[in-house]
């Protein structure tokens, strides 16, 4: 659900040299969605050693857990309210939230890449798309 | 943007402000209020019972909303019009906190959300440092939950489509998370537990507990026409993944062995010596037995078990016991080899032609 208010556009704001990270960021998410799908949610369990953002760790564990929907979008909101973020980290928690609630739903990659494009911007989305794609 | 951080971007609390040890009492407080969400499923009186115990002012005054039936909204409204100072400082971290952990919880709890949930939701405001606290408070309440409850079966095809949707456990998963927890907990509610037994496997164990718990309290909340609703609907999330080759699913008929080798290997044990039974099956695995079993007719069970020794029979029903349904290949592979035990043993004793004629045609059949 894409819900926009001025005080949130202003807080994602952040450079464009960080908004470059984005896109393997989100490749990363694919990646973990991809696999989740493959190989089943619980195979998740070996990729967490290597996640080092506290996050998207919780979220990936709250996932294999099985827990969804708005209950979900809650706790991961709550997460990311309890400190005060903007720029590239607030950007790239609200990206991982999202992220998760796609792997949640247990969306096909190219689908989460959809739902995450909004993040680059209008002018950057659709060259996103394609280096997601490639 | 996520609905819950556009609805709450004002509200940033200041958690790293907080003291440990506030947190720690925070902490105790978030499993107060799981524990009475899990006791309120089995007793009326006890939201009651915890608003007399409590001594919080705040989490008091929350539960009492809740047990007089406020709505998660009320709740809402009456946790924001308290007065900022109450119990500290203006503007103090701690007591706003404990304020947005309380109205969470207490909100959940009015949701007759799973304990689990509430556990999650209240803990999340403690930061992810508190999430492995969180969980094993989770795994030691649910080793504490009662046993399997009671079966009520819908009539309908989901039982059937849990089967066939195991026989790939992606398929089953996929499935069970397109259509959300609501909607696959109460479906779940009107299976039998072997489609739990099933799904069980696909969630870690605090997952698989949730699951089960909730499906369980549905059992008992629901009407027979709201679970075959929900059973509709996850049918219709099924159709939808069909549709766009998410899923694919095998023939239905593939779920049993076929007739025909049913009919084979019913006549072929039916039509062995007693000897012949008790000496094959005495070396026989009991997994393998048990999943041959699947593959016959009932009057070839009684065959069976009948000839075996008490203890023989014991060990084969415990082993029919922890089976779960197989599908067509795997019954009639165990058929198969079954068979050909059987046909040896046979042979070695110097059974009638007729006797290895049958077990031959098992034997060497052709799936």
């Amino acid at each position: 659900m894409i819900q926009w208010n001025a005080d949130l556009a202003r807080r994602l704001q952040c450079r464009d040299e960080d908004k470059k990270e984005l896109a393997p960021f989100i490749k990363r998410l694919m990646e973990l969605d991809r696999k989740a799908r493959n190989e089943g949610f619980l195979s998740l369990e070996s990729e967490l050693a290597s996640i080092d953002d506290p996050l998207l760790a919780v979220g990936v564990r709250l996932v294999m857990e099985g827990v969804s929907g708005e209950a979900l979008e809650e706790i991961l909101a709550t997460y990311l309210l309890i400190e005060e973020r903007s720029g590239w980290p607030f950007l790239k928690s609200c990206v991982t939230i999202e992220g998760l609630l796609a792997l949640a739903e247990s969306d096909d990659p190219a689908l989460m890449a959809r739902k995450l494009l909004p993040y680059f911007g209008a002018d950057k989305a659709l060259a996103a798309l394609e280096e997601l794609e490639r | 943007m996520i609905e819950s951080i556009a609805k709450a971007s004002r509200s940033f609390l200041e958690a790293p402000r907080v003291s440990r040890q506030k947190k720690d009492a925070l902490f105790e407080q978030a499993c107060r209020v799981a524990l009475v969400a899990q006791e309120a499923r089995s007793s009326d009186k006890a939201i009651d019972k915890a608003v007399v115990a409590e001594r919080r002012k705040l989490l008091k005054a929350a539960l009492a909303m809740v047990a007089s039936g406020a709505s998660a909204e009320d709740i809402e409204a009456a946790m924001a019009a308290q007065p900022k100072a109450e119990g500290g400082a203006e503007g103090d971290p701690g007591i706003e906190l404990e304020r947005a952990m309380v109205d969470s919880g207490c909100r959940a709890l009015a949701r007759n959300e799973h304990y689990s949930v509430v556990m999650r939701r209240m803990t999340a405001f403690l930061g992810p440092e508190y999430f492995d606290k969180a969980e094993a408070w989770l795994l030691e309440r649910s080793k504490r939950r009662r046993g399997h409850a009671e079966s009520l079966v819908v009539p309908g095809e989901l039982p059937d489509v849990i089967r066939i949707l195991a026989m790939d456990k992606r398929n089953l998963e996929r499935a069970m998370r397109a259509s959300g927890r609501d909607i696959a907990t109460a479906a779940l509610a009107g299976c039998p537990q072997e489609s739990m037994d099933l799904v069980r496997p696909l969630y870690g164990r605090v997952g698989a507990a949730a699951l089960e718990d909730e499906a369980a309290h549905l059992r008992s909340k629901l009407s027979g026409d709201e679970i075959a609703q929900a059973q509709a609907a996850f049918l219709e999330v099924l159709r939808n993944l069909e549709e766009r080759g998410e899923l694919r699913l095998g023939p239905e008929d593939e779920l049993s062995a076929d007739p025909a080798f049913v009919a084979a290997l019913t006549r072929a044990v039916l039509g062995l010596d007693t000897a012949v039974i008790k000496g094959a099956f005495r070396l026989a695995e009991g997994a393998l037995v048990a999943t041959a079993m699947q593959g016959m007719e009932p009057q070839a069970h009684d065959r069976i078990l009948e000839a075996l020794s008490k203890k023989e029979m014991r060990r084969i029903l415990n082993a029919i016991d922890d089976a779960d349904p197989l599908p067509r290949h795997a019954v009639q592979g165990a058929g198969r080899e079954l068979a050909a035990r059987l046909f040896e043993t046979a042979a070695a004793a110097k059974s009638p032609r007729a006797e290895l004629e049958r077990l031959a045609v098992v034997r060497d059949w052709e799936s």
